[in-house]
């Protein structure tokens, strides 16, 4: 029976790691690398990474920092896969082929589309022909329009009329191994998943859903767990907000009986990260 | 993708340029910590109530778990703040532990108010300071690494306490003020706690005991057991948590601290500062408000001015006019009293200090024009602040006209 994943996840923009609310507030945190250090003593299942840049800025812009300056997304993702001690998925600003095989050259394990996949559908078939489906995640930012009824969001902004069951459905067909389904109206609002969404994507799929959007506690992952099928449960904002977080919330649900991985025993070395 | 400093931005509600640490604006030209203020303003009526709830829990399960130890930890500087989180944790019938790192920069007054705790709040107080050529040393280190002679105290106020607490098996730490609240970092329903990653990035700006052993000072690893934090298997087993106050009950640091000087005796600073108006923080170290301060304004191109106006300006103490006005007369001030102190105590030139300090401008405020440092002020209008020192070759960083 494969276990459930628990997978944090890191939004990146214009070079500062950010909080999220409804695609539209956000709030820095800090520099790109040392979150992922952070994560990586924890023994997370996975990590996500998400390049939500507006702009082509990766400058953290601070010379007092003990910092490297990075200049460009490459710098990035190499600095991001040295401190990183789980598979990596990355995702953000992926149009091609190459920009994948480019991002895979430098240790990522999985990537992400969202705005190509929408526009491009074919790259979805090509990119799992070439580098195998368990390497092509789709990501699906669901919103409801103004009837009420879920539609997709391509790269964060354009609300598309297609239902996210029929458009998962069909990246399914294209390939794609795994579908990210995020609320939009749930991001950061830290009021619980939109079990019902959930639902209703991962019992019309066969391939896993990864879902993210509304944590708020540790109750609402088990919420997704009990009552939906997706086979991970993500969240961006909660895991910085506490020490231990990641292990804490395992080791909750691994006391509960959750067929999740046993949290692994912490670092007895002292550590200021 | 450079920023063009003329065209620098600020908000529109505070005083804050759009390139304040970890600050964002949004499009409608707002700065992440209003949009905080006004979550905080909009606030459901069962928020504070909840919250207090949550503290209630916490406490009986402090109590529950320590019994015949302290119930917790209080980090303290001394200040306003310091005395409010005692003064809650005794009305919750806590039983606290007071612990101060020292950086010895105290002024009278703020010592004062540090000594005065153990008699006005009655309680138990660990105060650990490091050996004073040792913090010398660091006072150097932070200045020519990262413009930041402070460092030390940004980082043992943080790592030393929660020694204390997880070595003592002490279950609760309760830090004051939810200093995200400066840029607007975390949101009100974000229950944020004390964590190690806040502090490593935020406090300690990603330096750590590695960048300050093995170089021309001569410190070594034993000189600063202080600054590594217990390691994660001791958070978990000893399940010690650090909370912020401001968490749990409202915040209001102007109230505060004419309630803790009227009930408690607290003092305020004897003269006024030379680069803010406020009389009531920073006493515990007098470098605050001063030479570490006025490297934020060498920086960033703002100051406390800009710090204590944006916060009076959202709290309706100040109209945005006053608060422009405070930040045109105060922030850009050079500190004399303290930097005579500082180059004394550290053995520097005002000279080398000079020179440390204009290696540290940032390009997205700064520019050169006819030798001369320029920025673009709060009011729309441009100013230069003094000749250029930094060598020619490094011209290339910023914007010359």
């Amino acid at each position: 029976m494969l276990k459930k994943r628990i997978i944090p996840v890191v939004l990146l923009r214009n070079g500062a790691i950010v909080q999220s609310r409804l695609f539209k507030r956000f709030q820095v945190l800090g520099v790109p690398s040392a979150v992922v250090k952070r994560l990586s003593s924890w023994a997370c299942d996975e990590l996500i990474y998400l390049d939500i840049s507006p702009g082509g800025s990766y400058s953290f812009g601070r010379e007092d920092l003990n910092y490297p300056e990075l200049s460009g997304i490459s710098d990035v993702i190499e600095l991001v896969s040295k401190s990183c001690l789980m598979p990596l998925t990355f995702g953000g600003g992926i149009r091609n082929i190459e920009d994948i095989r480019f991002r895979l050259s430098l240790g990522v394990d999985k990537i992400t589309l969202n705005t190509a996949a929408v526009e491009n559908p074919s790259l979805i078939s090509e990119a799992s022909k070439l580098f195998g489906s368990q390497c092509v995640v789709v990501s699906v930012d669901a919103k409801k329009n103004t009837d009420g009824r879920y539609c997709i969001l391509k790269g964060g902004k354009e609300l598309q009329d297609k239902c996210p069951v029929k458009w998962a459905q069909e990246v399914e067909a294209l390939g794609a191994g795994e579908i990210l389904l995020n609320s939009v109206d749930r991001d950061g609002t830290a009021s619980g998943f939109d079990l019902e969404l959930i639902e209703q994507v991962a019992s019309n799929v066969k391939i896993p859903v990864i879902a993210i959007g509304g944590a708020g506690e540790w109750s609402h992952f088990e919420e997704v767990l009990l009552q939906t099928k997706a086979s991970a449960v993500a969240a961006a904002n909660i895991f910085q907000h506490s020490e231990n977080s990641v292990y804490n919330l395992k080791k909750y649900l691994f006391d509960k009986g959750f067929n999740v991985r046993k949290p692994l025993k912490l670092s007895h070395l002292s550590s200021n990260l | 993708m450079k920023r063009d400093p003329q065209t620098i931005n600020y908000c529109k509600k505070c005083v804050y340029p759009e390139i304040s640490v970890n600050l964002v604006l949004d499009d409608e030209g707002i700065c992440s910590a209003c949009r905080l203020q006004e979550e905080f303003e909009d606030l459901n009526v069962d928020f504070w109530p909840n919250r207090e709830k949550k503290f209630a829990d916490l406490v009986s399960w402090a109590k529950a778990k320590s019994t015949s130890n302290y119930d917790c930890v209080i980090p303290v500087s001394g200040g306003k703040d310091s005395y409010f989180q005692v003064h809650k944790a005794l009305e919750w019938g806590l039983k606290p532990l007071l612990v101060t790192y020292h950086g010895n920069n105290y002024l009278p007054e703020g010592q004062r108010n540090l000594d005065r705790m153990r008699t006005a709040l009655g309680v138990d107080h660990l105060v650990f300071g490091p050996s004073i050529e040792n913090l010398k040393k660091l006072n150097r280190l932070g200045m020519r690494m990262m413009g930041d002679m402070n460092w030390h105290c940004h980082a043992g106020i943080k790592t030393y306490p929660m020694h204390v607490a997880v070595k003592f098996n002490i279950p609760l730490v309760i830090w004051g003020e939810i200093t995200w609240s400066i840029s607007g970092m975390f949101s009100s329903y974000d229950y944020v706690q004390y964590n190690k990653r806040t502090v490593f990035e935020h406090d300690m700006r990603g330096f750590t005991i590695k960048d300050m052993i093995n170089n021309e000072e001569g410190l070594t690893e034993k000189d600063l057991a202080w600054l590594v934090m217990p390691s994660d298997e001791e958070f978990e087993k000893t399940e010690t948590k650090g909370i912020y106050i401001g968490n749990f009950f409202k915040w209001d640091p102007n109230e505060h601290a004419h309630f803790v000087k009227e009930k408690y005796g607290f003092e305020f600073a004897e003269k006024p500062f030379e680069r803010t108006y406020r009389t009531m923080s920073n006493l515990d170290d007098m470098h605050e408000n001063g030479i570490h301060d006025y490297l934020k304004f060498i920086k960033f191109g703002y100051g406390r001015g800009t710090d204590h106006a944006s916060k009076d300006i959202r709290s309706g103490y100040l109209s945005r006019v006053e608060g422009v006005q405070k930040v045109l007369q105060y922030d850009h001030v050079k500190p004399t009293r303290d930097l005579a102190r500082w180059l004394d105590y550290v053995g520097m030139t005002e000279k080398e200090f000079d020179d440390i300090c204009d290696s540290f401008r940032d390009p997205r405020v700064w520019w050169i024009e006819n030798n001369q440092w320029m920025k673009r002020n709060v009011d729309g209008t441009v100013s230069s602040y003094g000749k250029v020192r930094i060598p020619k070759e490094k011209y290339s960083k910023y914007k010359v006209i």
